[in-house]
This record gives C-alpha cells, sequence and structure tokens, in this order.
C-alpha cells in the first residue's frame, strides 16, 4: 500500500512538469518517434486543451465522469485495482480500461482495435451506457461553444470560432495530449540498448532470455534490435475469459453473424454484456480467425498496471505467467478453447524461471514513473 | 433467403474493408444466378489434418489443435454448409490411434462428411482401416444437379507397393517423405479409371463434375510427389464436359490452374504449409504459373498459413474461400470473363502485397 | 680447398632440399586431395541430410524435412539477418535452434556441434548456386 502510494506521488510530480515527449528532445530510449497524423500536429496549447477535456466530468450525464475516472495519471492512467471500470453511477462494463501510456504507438484502439486512432477512440466513451451515458455528443458541444475558456481555446488552437468547434477538434485535441503520454527509458532499455550491463539484475538478465527464448513471448510482446514496443499491434486468442462460455460461442456467433451490428452498436454490445465481450475481435471483423482475440497490449510499466487482460480477471504477474505457462488455461488441466491462437502452448517453465520472467517484466517500468527507491533519473 | 444473404454481405464487406488485413473469411456464400437459383450451393472442405502419434495417449499437440479449431469453425457456418469433404491425411503414418483419433475429432462436424483417401492413410495397411471408418475409397455422388467423382489418386506401381519393401511400416515410411527419393509417383490407375469411365457414361456433358482428389491430377513437381503419373488419361475423360474442376489436397499450399476446360484448385491443410516447389532451387518442374502464392508465415504461429475452406458452387463453377489464420483470407473462383481461376483481390501483379512476393 | 666448397655444397644441397619441401607442401593441392576433401565434406552433409530427416532431433517425432522438404524455405542465404521471432540479427545456427526449440518442441544443439554444422552444410548444399543475399527478410 505503502509502495502505491509513493508511486502515485511520484507519478503525479513527474507529469506535473511536463509532456516529456517534448518537442526537440526525440522519442524516449527504446521507443521510435511518435506517429503524428498529418492533419494533427502537436502544439503546447493543443496539448493543454487536450488535457482539459481529459479531465472534464461535465460531459457525463452524471457530471462526475471523465477520462481520467477510468484513466488516472497517478493510476498510469488506467483505475487499478479495479477489474473492469465504473463510469457514471458507479455502472460497470466488462473490460479493463488500458493504459494511455504509448497507446500512441498502437494501430488500433480498444482491446478489439475497434476505433482506427486515437482521435476516433475518443469520441465513444462519451456515448455508451456504462462509460459517460451521453446519448450523443451534443452535451459536449454545448459546453465547449460556450463556456468562454474553452471558447478561448478552440480559438486559439484551431484558429475557428468557439461557436463553431465539433467533435472533430475535440477528439484532436484529447489525441495530441495521449500522444504526450509516451515513456521509455526503462531499466531493460538501458541494458539493451545502452549496453549498461548493471542496469538489470542477474535474475532479470535471466528473466529477458526467458522472454526471448523458452517463455515465446516476444513474437507477440516486440522486441526488435533497436527499438522495443512490446505489442506486435495484432489480435490473440490466449484463452482469457473465452474458456469459461466456450458452450455459448455457437450462439453468440451466429447473433453477430446476423445482426450485422455496426460499429458503435458493437461498441454498446460488447462492454454491455460480458459473455458477448469474449468474442473479442471477432465482435468487430466476425472473422473466424479472430474468435476470442485481443489486441496484445504494450507490456511497458505492466507492473503499474494490474490486474491484468481485458476482463481484469489476472491479479498479479505472476498469475499472467502461470496462465501462458499451463498454454492458455488459468488452471492446469483445465479444457483448451477451440480457437486458441497458434502462438500459445505450454511452456514447462520452471518456479524459478516464473520469476524470472515477472523479475524482467517489472524492469520494463520507465525510470520517470519508478518509486523513489532504486535508480532513476528525476527530470525537472 | 439468397437477397437476405446479398444484404448481409455487403455491409460485412463494408466493415471487413475497415479491417483490412485482419483475416477476414466471407461466411455467407456468394450467390450468383444459376439457372435455377437453388441450386447455388456451398460445401466445407477441410483437408490434410496428418494426426501423428508419438506414444500412448499423446499425439503433436501443434496437428491436432489445427483440426479441432477447423472442425469448430466449420461448425459456425452460417450459412450451414451442404455437407463437409475432409480431404485425405487425415493420419500421418496411417497407423490405427491416429486414424481413430483423427476420425474422433471429425466426429464433432454437425453435417454430412465425405472423405478422400490420402497416401499417409494408405500405406500402412493399404486402406484397410480407413475404409472401416470412412467407406469406399472410390465413388461418386450427385448433389443439387453437380456430380461428384471422389478418387482414390495416390496409388502407385504394384511392384513398389507388394514387392518392394519388408514390411508395412518400412513402406509407409518410405511414402510419408515428400522429398524421399525412394519414394514413388502417385497414379489413380488403370481400374480405377476404367470405373471412371463407366461412372461418367451415364452424366450428361452439360452437367457440371466436380473431382475430389488427393494428388493433383497434374504434373507439377515429380520430386516432392506433386503429380499423378496418369493424369493426361484421367483429364482425357474429363475432356467432354463443359464445365469440369479438379480440387486437390495433397500440395498443403494455395495453387490453382486451368487446362483446357478444366479447372485444378488446391486446397489448404490444417497441419503445417509447404514450401513452394518454385523454393527449391533444384527443383525442375511445371509450375501453375497463375498462382498468386499463399502469403508467407510467420512459423511462430503455428495456424499461419494453414487452414480450410468454404467452396461455393455457381454455375457448376467452383470459388474456393480460404480461412488463412494471422493472415488475410484469400478467394479463388472460377472467373467466366477469362475462363480460369482467378484470385479476387490479389491476381494482377499490382495488387500483390509483400507476404506474397518476398519469400 | 675442396672441403670448404663441400661444405657450401652440402650447405646449398640442404637449403635446396629444405626449400624444395616447403615449396612442395605449401599452396600446393592435387585433384586426388579435392576429391577427398569434397568427400569428406559430403560425409558431413549427408549426416546434415540424416539429421533433417530424423524423428529424434526434437522431442515431438516432427522431423525438420516434414516442413522443409529439401530444406525449401529455410533460405540460408539470407543470414545473418533480423529475425522476428528472436527480436535481433542473428545467423542461421540460430534459427535452426528456435526450431528446434519451437516447432520440434526440443533442446537447442549447442552452437559448434558436430550437428549444428551437418545441419548447415546441407542446407548449404540444398542452395548451392543461389546468390546470398544478407539480411533479406
Amino acid at each position: 500500500m505503502k509502495n502505491v502510494l509513493a508511486v502515485a506521488f511520484l507519478i503525479l510530480g513527474m507529469l506535473a512538469t511536463g509532456p516529456l515527449a517534448a518537442a526537440g528532445d526525440g522519442p524516449p530510449l527504446g521507443l521510435p518517434p511518435v506517429p503524428i497524423p498529418d492533419d494533427n500536429p502537436m502544439t503546447p496549447e493543443k496539448i493543454a486543451l487536450g488535457d482539459k477535456l481529459f479531465h472534464d466530468t461535465r460531459f457525463s450525464t452524471t457530471g462526475e465522469v471523465s477520462c481520467a475516472t477510468c484513466h488516472e495519471k497517478e493510476k498510469a492512467f488506467t483505475d487499478s485495482p479495479l477489474k473492469t471500470s465504473e463510469g457514471i453511477d458507479k455502472l460497470t462494463g466488462t473490460r479493463n480500461a488500458p493504459t494511455v501510456l504509448n497507446a500512441a504507438y498502437m494501430t488500433s484502439q480498444f482491446w478489439d482495435g475497434r476505433s482506427p486512432s486515437l482521435e476516433d477512440q475518443a469520441l465513444h466513451p462519451f456515448t455508451n451506457p456504462v462509460e459517460m451515458g451521453l446519448k450523443n455528443h451534443q452535451p459536449i458541444l454545448d459546453i465547449v461553444r460556450s463556456d468562454p475558456e474553452y471558447v478561448a481555446a478552440f480559438e486559439q488552437v484551431f484558429g475557428i470560432e468557439g461557436r463553431e468547434a465539433t467533435m472533430d477538434e475535440v477528439t484532436k485535441a484529447i489525441a495530441a495530449f495521449e500522444r504526450t503520454q509516451v515513456y521509455g527509458n526503462s531499466p531493460f532499455d538501458r541494458y539493451y540498448y545502452l549496453n549498461d550491463t548493471r542496469a538489470l539484475t542477474e535474475q532479470q538478465v535471466r528473466g529477458l532470455d526467458i522472454f526471448i527464448n523458452q517463455g515465446r513471448c516476444v513474437s507477440c510482446h516486440v522486441i526488435e534490435q533497436t527499438q522495443a514496443l512490446f505489442t506486435d499491434n495484432r489480435f490473440h486468442n490466449i484463452g482469457v475469459g473465452i474458456n469459461d462460455i466456450q458452450g455459448d460461442i455457437p450462439e453468440l456467433a451466429h447473433a453477430f453473424l446476423e445482426a450485422d451490428y455496426t460499429l458503435e452498436e458493437v461498441d454498446v454490445q460488447v462492454l454491455g454484456d460480458a459473455r458477448t465481450s469474449e468474442l473479442g475481435r471477432f465482435a468487430v471483423v466476425r472473422a473466424f480467425n479472430d474468435i476470442g482475440a485481443f489486441k496484445t497490449p504494450t507490456l511497458r510499466n505492466i507492473d503499474l498496471t494490474a490486474p491484468y487482460m481485458h476482463d481484469g480477471s489476472i491479479a498479479t504477474l505472476r498469475e499472467v505467467v502461470e496462465h501462458y505457462n499451463n498454454g492458455g488455461v488459468t488452471n492446469e488441466g483445465d479444457p483448451v478453447n477451440d480457437f486458441l491462437g497458434g502462438g500459445i502452448r505450454p511452456l514447462d517453465l520452471s518456479e524459478e524461471q516464473i520469476d524470472d520472467l515477472v523479475a524482467f517484466m517489472e524492469a520494463l517500468t520507465s525510470d520517470e514513473l519508478q518509486p523513489p527507491a532504486g535508480n532513476q533519473e528525476v527530470t525537472q | 433467403m439468397s437477397s437476405r444473404s446479398t444484404i448481409s454481405r455487403r455491409r460485412f464487406l463494408k466493415a471487413a474493408g475497415m479491417a483490412a488485413g485482419a483475416g477476414l473469411l466471407p461466411v455467407s456464400s456468394v450467390r450468383l444466378s444459376f439457372a435455377d437459383e437453388k441450386k447455388d450451393f456451398t460445401f466445407a472442405y477441410i483437408s490434410d489434418a496428418h494426426i501423428q502419434h508419438i506414444r500412448g495417449t499423446k499425439f503433436v499437440r501443434n496437428w491436432d489443435r489445427g483440426l479441432i479449431r477447423a472442425v469448430a469453425e466449420t461448425n459456425l457456418m452460417v450459412p450451414e454448409p451442404d455437407f463437409v469433404m475432409f480431404g485425405g491425411d487425415l493420419a500421418q503414418l496411417g497407423t490405427k490411434p491416429e486414424l481413430d483419433h483423427g476420425a474422433e475429432m471429425l466426429s464433432k462436424l454437425k453435417h454430412k462428411t465425405y472423405c478422400v483417401m490420402g497416401e499417409h492413410d494408405y500405406y500402412l495397411d493399404l486402406g484397410e482401416h480407413w475404409s472401416k471408418l470412412f467407406g469406399p475409397q472410390y465413388y461418386s455422388f450427385d448433389h443439387k444437379g453437380v456430380h461428384f467423382v471422389v478418387l482414390n489418386s495416390i496409388l502407385t506401381f504394384d511392384e513398389w507397393t507388394h514387392e518392394r519393401w519388408p514390411s508395412a511400416e518400412q513402406r509407409m515410411l518410405e511414402m510419408a517423405g515428400l522429398d524421399n527419393p525412394n519414394g514413388s509417383p502417385f497414379m489413380v490407375g488403370e481400374k480405377q479409371r476404367d470405373w471412371l469411365k463407366q461412372d461418367l457414361a451415364a452424366v450428361p456433358t452439360t452437367t457440371p463434375v466436380v473431382v475430389f482428389s488427393h494428388s493433383p491430377i497434374q504434373k507439377i513437381y515429380k520430386g516432392w510427389n506433386f503429380w499423378t503419373e496418369d493424369a493426361e488419361e484421367v483429364q482425357a475423360l474429363l475432356k467432354p464436359y463443359a464445365s469440369a474442376t479438379v480440387l486437390y489436397g495433397h500440395v498443403h499450399q494455395i495453387q490453382y490452374n486451368q487446362i483446357g476446360n478444366i479447372a485444378f484448385q488446391s486446397v489448404m491443410a490444417t497441419a503445417w504449409p509447404w514450401p513452394y516447389p518454385e523454393s527449391y532451387a533444384h527443383a525442375e518442374m511445371d509450375w501453375p504459373v497463375m498462382t498468386v502464392p499463399m502469403n508467407r508465415a510467420d512459423p511462430f504461429f503455428e495456424r499461419d498459413a494453414t487452414g480450410w475452406q468454404t467452396v461455393d458452387l455457381m454455375k457448376g463453377r467452383t470459388g474456393l474461400n480460404y480461412t488463412l489464420y494471422n493472415n488475410t483470407a484469400r478467394t479463388v473462383k472460377f472467373c467466366t470473363k477469362t475462363g480460369r481461376p482467378r484470385d479476387v483481390s490479389y491476381q494482377d501483379e499490382s495488387a500483390r502485397i509483400p507476404p506474397q512476393m518476398h519469400y | 680447398m675442396w672441403k670448404k666448397y663441400a661444405g657450401i655444397a652440402v650447405v646449398v644441397v640442404i637449403l635446396t632440399v629444405a626449400a624444395a619441401s616447403v615449396w612442395v607442401h605449401t599452396d600446393e593441392f592435387t585433384g586426388e586431395d579435392l576429391q577427398r576433401w569434397n568427400k569428406e565434406y559430403q560425409s558431413v552433409v549427408a549426416y546434415g541430410r540424416e539429421l533433417w530427416v530424423s524423428a529424434e532431433l526434437g522431442n515431438n517425432g516432427v522431423s525438420c524435412a516434414q516442413c522443409h522438404p529439401n530444406g525449401a524455405n529455410t533460405h540460408p542465404e539470407t543470414y545473418p539477418k533480423f529475425q522476428q521471432q528472436l527480436g535481433k540479427v542473428v545467423a542461421l545456427r540460430d534459427m535452426i535452434n528456435w526450431c528446434l526449440r519451437n516447432p520440434l518442441e526440443g533442446d537447442p544443439l549447442e552452437l559448434d556441434s558436430a550437428e549444428m554444422i551437418a545441419i548447415e552444410a546441407y542446407l548449404m548444399t540444398e542452395r548451392k548456386g543461389v546468390a546470398i543475399a544478407p539480411g533479406k527478410h
């Protein structure tokens, strides 16, 4: 508990000093330059506007929920330790809030990739019944077009009349803010890319070897010669959640194949029903390839974002490794689901190897986000 | 029924267009007009499972998972397929445990299933146990105006089959190695060709004919037995037909070709992919040049470049929709304009993507 | 007097013989040597082929030849290269070990083992004549 508070205070302190991917500094160690769309260049004013919008609880039916409700700075932009997020009136959805940290490097957003960009992603929680609950985006527009601070800000940032602000500008600003939340520069990065052999403990070095070899992690949680996103931006069924509803899959799949939902309808369906949520990417593209498949999250800062998996069902990193070690089932010997991804198989890791792998993943926390004890570079 | 599925398909394709590269499978069948619309239909085709026994109750997990997945997905098909074909090589070394384990997995299919003999099923006991499980090794049936023929096209010379090897196990091992120089070319053989001639005598030349075979009924690459020794004789028997198609397994890759009036299309394996013969530096072969290669696989993902397919019969011609894991789905169907099978997305050189060119 | 010349003659003879011996043993090999050495190489290639089709290399009875008949699609001429499955630039033998661990569910070979060099020799021989293309994906 003390550790969590220490982490929270440090993160708050660090983040308060301003965006870390400041222009001219280059990307963080271990990461490539942040992809920025041509139609949404970064400016300090836009970022500040996005920050404000991100934290504005007025954009919900109860006036109590903002993006930050589930993506809190102090909690590495998640709502750890909640398994699934709570929206208006504490209504729960079906999925664990992904971190915004390094989301800028994802080629699609949400666990099922139903949103092609940060800009598009920002539209959906506002109108989801269990998140902000709005019927449409008009209440947001009403506020930003009348609140004098917003009116001035939109004019300055986008060169438009405050009255004419649209969700296009709103989401662009939010996305720009999110693009500043990129963090590399972890002990792993210093070890791997700066050849600082003291940056990892012996156990973590063993863990890295397991990550690449026996653990079979690196193919999805990508490390490359000069950078490491720790995600392949693809979708895989790894046997979480779906194992419990195997008998229901024909019924659920048929419902989607026959109903032919729009993306907005998919958004409501998958967050509204836990069984439907297990279809994963299949609900979006209706391809057999993707039954029960979810996007590979980045492992950067993973130690800060418990609990794990799309449904928050795995509490600790150790249990995550055990799930993989069992070959895609949480309890060894459970039946494997028929649609299990081809990359998942039993790993035969020993208890010690599992500990090593967990220790390695703890080395993926960016120095800027580390708790005070240990090695960090404090930026002012 | 048909108009509803046409509308669904359009909206599905629109949504799918947003998810390019995510591994699409058009699960509804394509309905084009036929003389009698009721006669368009779809069936599923699973092939080359290669269930491999290690010892005791242990089988190679990778191949098991491939067949399990294909069966589970076939059972999800909307609309449902008219029937399922299993294209041969259910077992790896033709043993009873392998055939039984494979048959058990196939038994989960909800639909009527027909089976084709493969060499890996045959050369241990010459099809004895297989026949107990699945019935005759060659036969024909009619369905919605199409005449279907199933051949056992993996036979070989009598001397090799009955006299060359000291034991059945040895014989099976020799035939099991694709690149084994001690192997022997596949053939349909005189007995079956005579039977086929008789069988086709009753079939008008206007009736579409579809032949299921394990070997290609073509001479592609002898070194890997992508070969049927009496291909020309069998093709000659199909020559009179306005629409003739051969669907074959064995090659574990996407291939398609047109020889005269006969369209040839291969089906994927659920077990593992094979390289294209042109990737073997020392191969001399006659490659079906119109084939756009399947996308190159990442061997980390065991299901990559494996798969199964649905076959649409439209005007008696076949269109194959390949499910490919971790990969963009492919559709190859007969194009009436060019008179040959064509990949609907990638046939033009300019449409190719790196995983098809960069092997 | 002749003794001096004899001494010099002996030295000259010795030097000539020595020079001749050195001349014969450096940088000279016969057609027979080439044949013999090629046979020795081919014996290692044959061992590599034996391993290639063997069901014993891994732990699940699968052989390399099952997926790679005649070593096709192994592309030995493209190494070293960035290997996606290992996250870095590696040599052929590193990928051989990856295959042993993964599809064959077995244990890696020592990098300097007789088996490893035999497999490499077999793969290279099957690929003879193909232009080298290091780094090609």
